[in-house]
């Protein structure tokens, strides 16, 4: 039950980052609601582990955090070498 | 499931929701990146400490070295991105800006060649 309201709870948080990230104006916008997404992603991994008691998938969570924290550096070099944030 | 975890990742839940609402209905860009910096890698550890009681030894190793991650990573990240956004579009919603100022005082030593002969008493001191 708890785990069902959490998983929808971070369903929602994964559907206001997808709507900024398609409605965003700037690219860094669209940015930060990447990394927001990612955080539900990550939530719901956590939340997917303490359900089954598998802990595989927790090798995932790090993975993600660097990926995502790689994407946002790489695309902030590219606003401030582009010249614009559209 | 015990009463810590669930309360503790329906919090982290709960604050990951707010992160959200905040990402989507702000109005500038630098109240969103607030909204995404701070509060998600909050929930996200939040969400992790809840989640340690349940998942034994190994994976409360792997929520640690995560919840580290994230709270190194997406701060910064997301700071870089400010300040990609502060650098390329000029201010239209900030009363205060204390950022322009000192990247301009920044910037003024930054051909350190034309102070350095101007002043000679510097010069010679750095010279030696």
């Amino acid at each position: 039950m708890i785990v069902t309201i959490v998983l929808a709870v971070f369903v929602l948080t994964g559907a206001c980052a997808t709507a900024r990230a398609l409605i965003g104006p700037t690219l860094a916008d669209r940015v930060a609601a990447f990394d927001v997404g990612l955080i539900a992603l990550m939530g719901g991994i956590v939340t997917q582990a303490v359900e089954t008691g598998d802990t595989v998938a927790l090798d995932l969570l790090v993975v993600v955090a660097i990926v995502g924290f790689t994407a946002t550096v790489a695309v902030s070099r590219f606003i401030e070498s582009q010249g614009s944030a559209r | 499931m015990n009463p810590i975890t669930a309360t503790l990742m329906l919090l982290g839940a709960g604050l990951s929701l707010l992160s959200g609402i905040g990402l989507l209905r702000f109005s500038t860009p630098y109240a969103r990146f607030h909204a995404a910096g701070k509060a998600s890698p909050i929930a996200f550890v939040v969400v992790a400490v809840g989640a340690m009681f349940e998942v034994g030894t190994a994976g409360a190793a792997r929520l640690v070295l995560a919840s580290a991650a994230m709270l190194l990573t997406l701060p910064v990240g997301v700071h870089l991105l400010f300040r990609a956004v502060h650098r390329t579009t000029p201010d239209e919603h900030l009363r205060i800006d204390e950022l322009a100022p000192a990247e301009q005082q920044s910037d003024r030593p930054d051909p350190p060649a034309a102070p350095s002969t101007d002043d000679q008493g510097g010069a010679g001191l750095d010279d030696r």
